[in-house]
């Protein structure tokens, strides 16, 4: 029964999309694509709803027969206010998440509620994980979903379940999104082979303290980039964002290569040049990478380690 | 999310709701169900309160097996309604000892569901109906506090959300609980356990019975007349003959199911309607004497009393026409004869010789009652609500030394005496009189109405109605039980007399729950039949009925749509807005849409220019709005108008 509900399911999911086709988001979800059932709760309901009505109609019981009456169309009510929970809710995603093998990868869902009435309980199921919460009226909010990714790799979500029990259980409503998410899961940093600075200036960690002495000059801002650093007065005066650079910033960039890890497997030298790349940004030097057929010139900064990280994650995938 | 903890605040909501829908069963269920049902909750919350968790599988068991064996012994059978309702109970009480995710709540609401419903089909007040309903209401507000994520609402806004799906139901409620079909009769035998003893007459009668009944304000039944109305010495309604004199007590003979002798109306007819409270007896109280009935598996017996063929366990109309003056030329049977002169040969022997002794003065019957009336009459007899106790052979006790007591005194030693003189008599035990409720129309016989007179066999005209009582006390007939016993010294007769200004009211809330029991309890196929007549509908019938079920329910259910989405739209409170609103929208199917960045004046003559036709409307709207909006208020133009010509405003669609 279990794997016949599946089928359903999975057929359902197919026709949604060969319906919709892919959805631009962020979509207003309409009546059209809410899909609603009984929970097993409902279902019990619904037989303790006819027990009622036999009882009711078995001893002639007007007043038992109005009781049985009231209850059953609440649960007709409820259906409505468990259709309407979702209904018209505007949902977004962040269409690009980066996550390293073995760990968890972070899946932000934004939800806006144009409406007067409150949007409790809504799930994202997303990747086998499922996140919850709830949107008040009139604004948005933020469903995390937490998926374990066992794999280094790209992973392209293209369809996720909004789902709702809202408000006694008795029903679930759902809709499928068509949106694509690409998740990039970077390999597991993990190794033994020493930055290959092979300069004086050690580890990064004790680099900063130190660095933030020497200031040598002002550098594009670039997200990530810590704010202590940021050169307010110069923003003030209507400049572009700049950071004060400090010597340790401006060290020598350093290459982080294939090539160097002769002797390792594939998945073992990725992990070797993930954690590479989180040492070189961790101690703010500038670092640039190359793998067969990528390379990203040096450079430092959030979206420098993200865009390394997704050429290591996408290594051999066949994606960039 | 299902299998989530329970806290201690949600078993604390659950468990009083199971209370309060027990409650509803507290006169019905042995106590110690709700007992070990409270005892199950406290525990459970103590433990919780504690920290800890439920109480391992073992525990539950041995409770289990403790209790559901107690129950088999109280009521041999998990069939009955009292019975299920205990086993359910208890189950609930078991499921709160073993509560430990929410999943366990959701099925203790659906027993509280349940119960609640089985006290409905016992109960038929308004009252409990109206409490059921509480209940189910601050249950399923606690289900709302269950399922929510992050923390749960408050009390207040559960039960508010809870009360608005409550309201929107009833709508749809409504129209099922009108249209839906009824059935004639149960669809299986319905177990009849219920605890309720049989109320209001028996079918013996001894010295001082019915007293105990006079002191009683229950409604035994109501009737309301069709045309005339019989006068109150007239209203004499039938219930248990009684034919057999053991010397103390009367009772009714087993053989007395023969048919009766034909009777022949002298007066007119009444027509009326009988709403028999259940009494648990098998007669129903019909005007003196029964001529035809509606009443299915029922009859009358020999001695014209109208019998159901099983007790009266539910309410019941009975709609019959009786004649109140009648005669029967018929020779009585000798069977029957006989048995209606029997006496006891060794009791009662003064009443025996008197009886004699006046016989051989008035050869004829009626004249001999007539005598023995007199007697009554002259003869210092009282009339009084505490008589004192009687031995064995009453009637000599009653006629020779008390000289007091009440109708049954009269009736049983009026029937000994025409008995002891060869006249066939016999002992009728009924009600007389009753009151009428002004504010509903009806009468109303209360068990203080409960009433015994005799009947004698007269050659030539049949069984002849005598009331003895009337001898002593001729108020008693004409006015009733209350005034008379005003003149005694019965505390019951003070109480009556301090509660008269209380009688108003009484019958104004009697008048309500007759109409509560003639309009809901009694709703049936009949009552359907007129609905669909009231509307209109040619040749009423099941099918149309559900036809109309259909349509009414798909009319509730779209407005219930549109009820419950209305609420989704961001409604901006800005009349003024939302009139520029309407116009807007007006002129965008007339094919010229605002743009955002337009303002009312530019948009204005882009109407103008595009449709010349609608230049001057549009254009005296788009200023009459920017004079809403942003000037000062003058009375140049006012909302009312604007919203006016703007809901009068109907542009053509674009010509091309």
């Amino acid at each position: 029964l279990v794997s016949l509900r599946q089928a359903a399911v999975n057929q359902l999911r197919a026709r949604v999309i060969r319906r919709h086709g892919r959805d631009s988001l962020p979509i207003s979800i309409n009546r059209r694509r809410i899909y609603i059932l009984p929970t097993r709760f409902g279902y019990m309901l619904g037989a303790i709803l006819a027990a009622m009505l036999i009882a009711g109609l078995n001893y002639n019981s007007n007043l038992a027969l109005a009781f049985a009456f009231l209850m059953a169309s609440m649960a007709l009510v409820t259906m409505h206010h468990c259709n309407r929970n979702m209904l018209r809710l505007s949902v977004d995603v962040t269409t690009e998440v980066d996550a390293f093998a073995g760990r968890e990868a972070l899946l932000e869902f934004e939800l806006r509620n144009g409406s007067r009435v409150d949007r409790r309980d809504i799930e994202v199921r997303c990747m086998s994980a499922v996140g919850m919460n709830s949107v008040a009226a009139g604004e948005s909010a933020t469903i995390e979903v937490i998926a374990p990714v066992a794999q280094r790799g790209v992973t392209r979500v293209t369809q996720f379940e909004l789902r709702t029990r809202y408000p006694f259980g008795w029903f679930y409503s759902w809709t499928y999104v068509q949106g694509s998410i690409a998740v990039y899961v970077a390999p597991a940093p993990l190794g033994n082979r020493a930055l290959p600075s092979g300069s004086a200036q050690g580890t990064g960690s004790h680099s900063e303290a130190r660095g933030d002495e020497d200031f040598s000059g002002l550098r594009a801002y670039q997200p990530g980039m810590p704010l202590k650093h940021m050169a307010w007065k110069v923003l003030a005066r209507g400049g572009e964002p700049v950071v004060r650079s400090y010597s340790s910033l401006a060290a020598q960039p350093e290459w982080l290569d294939w090539s160097m890890l002769e002797g390792l497997d594939t998945e073992a030298r990725l992990s070797q040049l993930c954690l590479w790349v989180l040492e070189s940004d961790a101690a703010q030097r500038p670092y640039g990478l190359r793998v067969p057929g990528k390379e990203l010139a040096p450079s430092g900064g959030a979206a420098h380690r993200f865009a390394c990280l997704r050429a290591l994650a996408a290594f051999g995938v066949g994606e960039a | 999310m299902i299998t989530e903890r329970v806290t201690y605040e949600q078993l604390l909501g659950i468990s009083g709701c199971v209370a309060l829908a027990l409650l509803a069963h507290i006169t019905t269920l042995p106590l110690w169900v709700p007992a070990i049902v409270v005892a199950c909750g406290l525990i459970r919350l103590a433990l919780a309160r504690g920290g800890r968790g439920a109480p391992s599988g073992s525990v539950l068991v041995t409770v289990a097996v403790l209790v559901v064996p107690l129950l088999l012994v109280r009521f041999h059978t998990f069939n009955g309604l009292v019975a299920g309702t205990a086993l359910l109970s208890v189950t609930a009480g078991l499921k709160l000892l073993e509560t430990r995710t929410r999943r366990d709540i959701y099925i203790i609401t659906l027993i509280i569901y349940f119960v609640s419903l089985a006290a409905l089909l016992e109960g038929d007040s308004f009252w409990l109906l109206a409490y059921l309903i509480g209940v189910c209401w601050l249950t399923t507000a606690t289900l709302l506090r269950l399922t929510s994520s992050g923390p749960a609402p408050d009390w207040r806004r559960s039960l508010r959300y809870g009360g608005r799906v409550l309201a929107q139901a009833m709508p749809l409620a409504l129209v099922f609980w009108l249209l839906f079909p009824r059935f004639a009769g149960p669809l299986w035998h319905i177990p009849n356990d219920s605890q309720t003893a049989a109320s209001g007459l028996s079918d013996t009668m001894s010295p001082g019975d019915i007293t105990q009944l006079a002191l009683s304000d229950e409604v035994a039944f109501r009737v309301r007349f069709e045309a005339a109305t019989p006068p109150n010495s007239e209203r004499y309604w039938r219930g248990p003959v009684l034919d057999v004199f053991d010397g103390h007590t009367w009772s009714r003979s087993q053989a007395s199911q023969a048919g009766a002798p034909t009777l022949t109306p002298l007066g007119p007819g009444y027509q009326y309607t009988v709403m028999m409270e259940p009494h648990r007896h098998r007669w129903i109280f019909m005007l003196d004497w029964p001529n035809s009935w509606n009443l299915p598996r029922s009859g009358l017996t020999g001695d014209y009393t109208l019998m159901q063929s099983e007790p009266l366990s539910r309410p019941v109309d009975v709609v019959g026409t009786s004649y109140t003056h009648v005669q029967s030329t018929e020779p009585l049977n000798s069977r029957t004869r006989i048995r209606e002169v029997k006496l006891p040969g060794d009791r009662n022997p003064r009443t025996k010789a008197l009886a004699l002794q006046l016989r051989s003065t008035h050869a004829d019957a009626m004249e001999f009652v007539q005598a023995v009336l007199a007697m009554f009459a002259q003869q210092p007899f009282f009339y009084t609500l505490t008589p004192p106790k009687l031995s064995d052979d009453s009637v000599d006790e009653f006629l020779f030394n008390t000289k007091r007591g009440f109708c049954g005194h009269y009736a049983s030693a009026f029937a000994a005496l025409a008995r002891a003189a060869g006249i066939p008599a016999r002992v009728v035990t009924g009600y007389q009189g009753g009151t009428l409720n002004p504010y509903g129309g009806y009468w109303i016989l209360r068990q203080s109405d409960a009433h015994a007179w005799t009947e004698v066999w007269i050659e030539g005209r049949g069984w002849v109605r005598i009331d003895p009582t009337a001898a002593i006390a001729p108020e008693r007939v004409e006015r009733g039980l209350a005034d008379v016993a005003s003149a005694d010294e019965s505390p019951a007769s003070a109480w009556q007399r301090r509660a008269h200004w209380f009688s108003g009211l009484q019958l104004r809330f009697d008048a309500v729950k007759e109409m509560w029991r003639e309009r809901i309890l009694d709703f049936d196929q009949d009552s359907q039949r007129k609905l669909l007549q009231f509307l209109k509908i040619p040749d009423p019938d099941g099918q149309k009925l559900v036809m109309l079920l259909a349509i009414a329910m798909s009319l509730v259910l779209g407005w219930l749509t549109w009820q419950v989405r209305r609420e989704l739209a961001p409604r901006s409170k800005d009349e003024t807005a939302r009139a520029y609103a309407r116009l807007c929208a007006k002129l965008a199917t007339a094919g010229i849409a605002r743009v955002p960045h337009e303002g009312p004046e530019a948009y204005a003559l882009r109407v103008a220019r595009l449709r010349p036709d609608l230049a001057g409307i549009a254009t005296s709207l788009c200023r009459q709005y920017s004079f809403l909006r942003y000037s000062a208020p003058s009375a140049s133009v006012t909302l009312g108008q604007f919203q006016a010509a703007v809901r009068a405003f109907r542009p053509k669609a674009t010509r091309l």
